[in-house]
C-alpha cells in the first residue's frame, strides 16, 4: 500500500498564539493502511498539530490534505465528515448512556431504534475486535472499555484517519497490548491510524512509521519504525546539545541525607500504578536530578513527596523524621518546599492577587486577631518581589497578569523564603525565555551552595546535565538508572528514558 | 457565529463593577422605556414614580429596606459558599427552617425566657437554618456529593414540613381554616425602627458589615478565597478543603435561617404569623443578588437594598395603571441588565479578526 496517496498531508503548518508558536513549519503525512507514530516532548506542538488535522484550529499557514484533497475546515464537524476524527486523552461520552447510545450519537439516522443501533455496534465492535456489551451504561466501564467506545464511535463516523492523543496512558499494560491489537486491526481494514506517544517501545510495537517534533517543527518525518532504535528517538526528540548559561562546580560526596523516600508506590484514581517502589536520597547541598520522558510517574512522585498524593506504601524522611502521613502544610512547615509543574492553578492561585498570592505559605503569621496584618503582607510581597527580580505593575492586580518568568520568580521566592531544607522542584524552566531560564537555574544552583537539598524534575536534558550532582532516570514509574552527569552523555541517559536497560 | 465573541479580560475592568453596572441600568431602562411607551405610559413619570416609591418618603424607605433583609441575608448566605465555589441553592428552604425555628421556641411560651424571648428566637432560626444545610454539607465534604442538587431539594422538603404544621398541628384554632400558625405574642415581634422597618433592618445590617469585612479581612475569608480560586492551589496551601467545605455550606445555612427568624418577626405585615409562604422566594432572589455582588460578601448589602428598591417601586406602578405582566418584566430587565453588565467587567466583546470571519 505504500504507494498510494497519503490519507493526510500536512504541509508546512505554522500556528501562532499569543506569546507562543506552537507550530512552526510542522509536516506530516500519514499512508491509509498505516499506524503512524507522532512523537515529541511536551510542548513539541504534537497536540497542535492534531487540532489543525481535527478541525479544531486553522493554520495560520500550509496546507492540509486528505487523500490528495486540500482541505480547510473552520470547525471539527467538517474534519471529522471528511473522515479525520480525532480520540482524545479526556473521553467525551456520557457516562448515564448505553455504549450504544454514546456511539449512537456520534451521528445516526434521525429515526433511532435501540435495538437496531445496539445489532449494528456489537457487529462493528465484532468485525474490530473490540469486545464490548452495547446495552451497558457506560459509568460501569473501566477505562480501557470506555477507550473502545471512543474508538467505536470514531468507526461509526466511518473515520479514514483515526487520531490517537496518547491513547495508553490511562491503559493497564494488558488493555494496551489489547489496543495494539484494534489498531492494527483498524489499519488493516485501510485506515490511518495517528499514534501519539511518549512511550517508544508502544511505537516500535505497534507502529509502521514515525515523526517527531521538536520546537514545533518536523524534525524526521515518516521514518520507518524498523530502521529506529530507542536511543535515535530520544535524541531526535530531545534535540541537539544547547548551551546552558549556568554551571555549578559539583558538591563532594555528602554526609548527611535530608530527603529520602524509600519504597516509594502510588496509585492514580483509576488504580494504576504511577510510581513503582522509587527510592532515592538528597544530601544537604546536593541537586539531584530526575531525568525521564513526561508521563513516567514524575509529577504523582513530587506530589507525594509534598503531600499532595497520598503514598499507597513506602516511607519518606525529611531531616530524619519521618513526613509521609504529615499534611502538606504539616510538610511545609518542617522545611519542604515544592515548586509544582503546574504553576498557576497549584503552586499559584490565579483569581488571586499579587500579595495574596505571595502570603500563601505565610499568611497564618501574619496576623493581627483574626484578621490578616495588611501592612506586614504588602511589605513581605514588595521584599519578596525586590529579592527575586519580580517585576509587579500592581501589587492588587490578579497574579495572572504577570509573565511566565515573574510568575516563576515569585513561587520559587515564596518557597524559599523561610530557609527550607528540601527543595523539589517539577520542570521549573519549563516554558519561560532565556533570561527567566537563567535566572530560576541561578538562584536553585545558589541556594544548594548554602546547603539546600534540591530533587529536579525535569524533561530538559541540559539542564540536568549542568546542574545535577547526580542524575537519576525514571521510566514506567521507576527510577531505572543513575548517572554522574560529568561522565555520561546524552545518548546514554536518553537510552534510559526510553527505557532501554 | 455572528461575528462577535466574549473574550476572558486578562484583569477585570477596573472600576468596572460599578461602571458596567451603570452601563447595564441604563440600557435596561432604555428597553423598558420602550416597553412602557407601548402601554401607552411615560417612561420618565413611571421611573420617577418607581423611584419615589422606594426612596421618596420615609415610609418608601422603611419599605425598600424591610424587603432589603430577607434579600440581603440570602444573598450574603449564597455569597459566602459562593466566595470558596460552592452554590447554596437552598437558601428558600434555610429561610423557612429558620422560620419554624423561631416559630416553634415562641410556641413553648411566651414568657418561657422573658426579655431572652427574641434572641432565643433568632438563635434557634440561625440554628435551623445551619441543621438544614448540615446534610448537604457533610455529603459534600466526605463524598463529593453535588451540594446544588442537595440543597435545591431540601427546599421541597422544607416547604412540605411548613405547610404541614400550619395545615395540621400548628394550626391556628381560630383562623377560619386558613393554613396559618396563630399569631406571635406581642413579645416576640421585633420592635419597630421607623414607620414599616423593624430593628431586623439593623441587625441584618450589623450581619452583613461583620461579614463583608470578617470575608474580606480576615484569614479565614483568605482560604475560602484561595479555595474559590483553585482546589488544588487550596489543597497545596495546607488549607483543609472538607473542614472547609463543611463549615461554609453550615455558616450558609445559618445565616438564611436566621434571615427566615427575621422575616418572620420583623414584617411589617400584622400581625406577624407562620404561614406556608414566609420564604417568598427571597432564598431565589438570593442567588440574583450574590451575582449581582459578584459573589463578595462585602457587595451584598448594596445589590439588596437596590434590589429591594426595584420590587417596591415595581409593586408601585402596577396601580398607577402599568400592566403587571410589564412590571415585572421591567424588574426582570434591570436584573438582567445588571447582570449582563457583571459579565462584562470579566469578559469583554471582541470581533473574530477578518481572517476568522472569512472563514467561519
Amino acid at each position: 500500500m505504500d504507494n498510494q496517496t497519503p490519507a493526510a498531508e500536512l504541509v508546512d503548518i505554522w500556528k501562532r498564539f499569543p506569546g507562543v508558536i506552537a507550530n512552526a513549519g510542522a509536516n506530516l503525512m500519514v499512508r491509509p493502511g498505516s499506524v503512524h507514530a507522532v512523537l515529541g516532548e511536551n510542548g513539541a506542538g504534537k497536540t497542535t498539530l492534531m487540532n489543525v488535522l481535527a478541525g479544531v484550529y486553522q493554520p495560520d499557514e500550509g496546507t492540509v490534505s486528505l487523500a490528495g484533497q486540500q482541505m480547510s475546515f473552520t470547525k471539527p464537524a467538517q474534519a471529522i465528515k471528511a473522515g479525520v476524527v480525532m480520540v482524545h486523552q479526556e473521553f467525551r461520552l456520557i457516562p448515564t448512556f448505553t455504549v450504544a447510545e454514546n456511539v449512537a450519537l456520534a451521528g445516526s439516522p434521525s429515526i433511532i431504534a435501540k435495538r437496531s443501533i445496539e445489532d449494528s455496534v456489537a457487529e462493528l465492535a465484532d468485525r474490530f475486535g473490540l469486545a464490548t456489551d452495547p446495552s451497558r451504561e457506560v459509568w460501569r466501564l473501566s477505562m480501557g472499555e470506555r477507550q473502545r467506545v471512543e474508538i467505536l464511535k470514531a468507526l461509526w463516523q466511518d473515520a479514514k484517519v483515526l487520531i490517537l492523543d496518547e491513547p495508553t496512558a490511562v491503559l493497564t499494560p494488558s488493555e494496551a497490548t489489547e489496543l495494539g491489537r484494534v489498531v492494527t486491526a483498524m489499519a488493516n481494514d485501510g485506515r490511518a491510524i495517528i499514534f501519539i506517544s511518549h512511550k517508544l517501545d508502544e511505537v516500535t510495537e505497534f507502529c509502521d512509521e514515525a515523526t517527531v517534533l521538536r520546537g514545533g517543527a518536523t524534525v524526521a518525518s515518516s521514518l520507518p519504525v524498523e530502521e529506529l532504535d530507542a536511543a535515535r528517538l530520544a535524541e531526535l526528540m530531545v534535540g541537539e546539545a544547547t548551551e546552558v548559561s549556568v554551571r555549578r562546580t559539583r558538591t563532594s560526596p555528602v554526609a548527611e541525607p535530608v530527603l529520602e523516600v524509600r519504597n516509594a508506590a502510588v496509585r492514580d484514581l483509576h488504580g494504576i500504578a504511577t510510581v513503582a517502589d522509587v527510592s532515592l536520597t538528597v544530601g544537604k547541598g546536593e541537586i539531584v536530578g530526575i531525568a525521564g520522558v513526561a508521563g513516567n510517574g514524575q509529577r504523582p512522585l513530587a506530589d507525594a513527596i509534598a503531600g499532595l498524593e497520598s503514598l499507597e506504601s513506602g516511607t519518606i524522611s525529611l531531616g530524619g523524621s519521618s513526613i509521609e502521613g504529615a499534611t502538606p502544610k504539616a510538610r511545609n512547615a518542617a522545611g519542604l518546599a515544592y515548586v509544582p509543574e503546574d504553576r498557576l492553578g497549584v503552586g499559584l492561585a490565579p483569581r488571586l492577587n499579587v500579595v495574596e498570592n505571595a502570603m500563601m505559605r505565610s499568611y497564618r503569621s501574619m496576623t493581627k486577631g483574626p484578621f490578616i496584618d495588611r501592612s506586614a503582607t504588602q511589605t513581605m510581597c514588595e521584599d519578596l518581589a525586590a529579592e527575586y527580580k519580580v517585576k509587579v505593575g500592581k501589587f492588587d492586580a490578579p497574579i495572572g497578569a504577570l509573565s511566565g518568568g515573574n510568575l516563576q520568580r515569585l513561587l520559587v521566592g515564596r518557597e524559599l523564603a523561610d530557609d527550607p531544607k528540601v527543595l523539589v522542584a517539577a520542570q521549573p524552566t519549563r516554558g519561560l525565555d532565556v533570561q527567566g531560564v537563567a535566572a530560576i537555574q541561578q538562584i536553585i544552583v545558589e541556594q544548594s551552595q548554602a546547603g539546600l537539598g534540591v530533587l529536579l524534575i525535569s524533561e530538559d536534558l541540559e539542564e540536568l546535565l549542568a546542574l545535577s550532582d547526580r542524575l537519576l532516570v525514571m521510566h514506567e514509574g521507576e527510577i531505572v538508572a543513575e548517572f554522574d552527569p560529568d561522565t555520561t552523555s546524552r545518548a546514554e541517559v536518553g537510552a534510559a528514558m526510553a527505557g532501554a536497560h | 457565529m455572528f461575528g462577535f465573541r466574549l473574550q476572558k479580560r486578562e484583569t477585570p475592568l477596573p472600576g468596572g463593577q460599578i461602571r458596567a453596572f451603570i452601563v447595564g441600568l441604563l440600557v435596561a431602562l432604555l428597553i423598558g422605556a420602550l416597553l412602557l411607551l407601548m402601554v401607552d405610559q411615560n417612561p420618565l413619570d413611571i421611573y420617577a414614580k418607581m423611584f419615589s416609591a422606594a426612596f421618596g418618603s420615609s415610609q418608601g424607605i422603611s419599605t425598600t429596606l424591610t424587603r432589603a433583609v430577607p434579600l440581603g441575608l440570602a444573598g450574603l448566605a449564597v455569597a459566602v459558599a459562593g466566595s470558596m465555589g460552592l452554590w447554596n441553592i437552598g437558601a428558600e428552604g434555610q429561610i423557612i427552617a429558620g422560620a419554624m425555628g423561631a416559630a416553634w421556641v415562641a410556641r413553648l411560651g411566651p414568657d418561657l425566657a422573658g426579655p431572652a424571648l427574641i434572641p432565643l428566637m433568632l438563635f434557634a432560626a440561625a440554628i435551623f437554618g445551619g441543621l438544614l444545610a448540615f446534610g448537604p454539607a457533610i455529603a459534600r465534604a466526605q463524598l463529593g456529593v453535588n451540594e446544588i442538587i442537595t440543597t435545591l431539594m431540601l427546599n421541597e422538603i422544607a416547604l412540605r414540613a411548613v405547610r404541614y404544621l400550619v395545615n395540621g398541628p400548628w394550626k391556628d384554632p381560630d383562623s377560619f381554616n386558613f393554613p396559618q400558625a396563630p399569631a406571635l405574642p406581642e413579645q416576640s415581634v421585633l420592635p419597630t425602627l421607623f414607620d414599616r422597618a423593624s430593628i431586623a433592618v439593623l441587625i441584618a445590617a450589623a450581619v452583613l458589615l461583620v461579614f463583608g469585612v470578617y470575608a474580606s479581612r480576615s484569614a479565614w475569608g483568605y482560604e475560602l478565597r484561595v479555595a474559590g480560586s483553585s482546589e488544588s492551589a487550596a489543597k497545596y496551601a495546607g488549607i483543609s478543603l472538607k473542614k472547609k467545605i463543611f463549615t461554609v455550606l453550615v455558616l450558609s445555612g445559618t445565616i438564611a435561617g436566621l434571615g427566615g427568624g427575621l422575616v418572620l418577626m420583623g414584617s411589617s405585615s400584622s400581625p406577624s404569623r407562620l404561614v406556608e409562604g414566609v420564604a417568598n422566594g427571597w432564598g431565589f432572589a438570593g442567588i440574583i443578588v450574590a451575582a449581582l455582588a459578584l459573589m463578595r460578601p462585602s457587595g451584598v448589602a448594596a445589590v439588596a437594598v437596590a434590589f429591594g428598591a426595584v420590587q417596591v417601586g415595581g409593586l408601585r406602578i402596577q396601580t398607577l395603571g402599568v400592566p403587571a405582566s410589564v412590571a415585572n418584566t421591567l424588574q426582570a430587565l434591570i436584573l438582567f441588565g445588571a447582570l449582563a453588565a457583571a459579565v462584562f467587567t470579566n469578559y469583554k466583546l471582541t470581533r473574530r479578526s477578518a481572517a476568522q470571519a472569512v472563514t467561519a
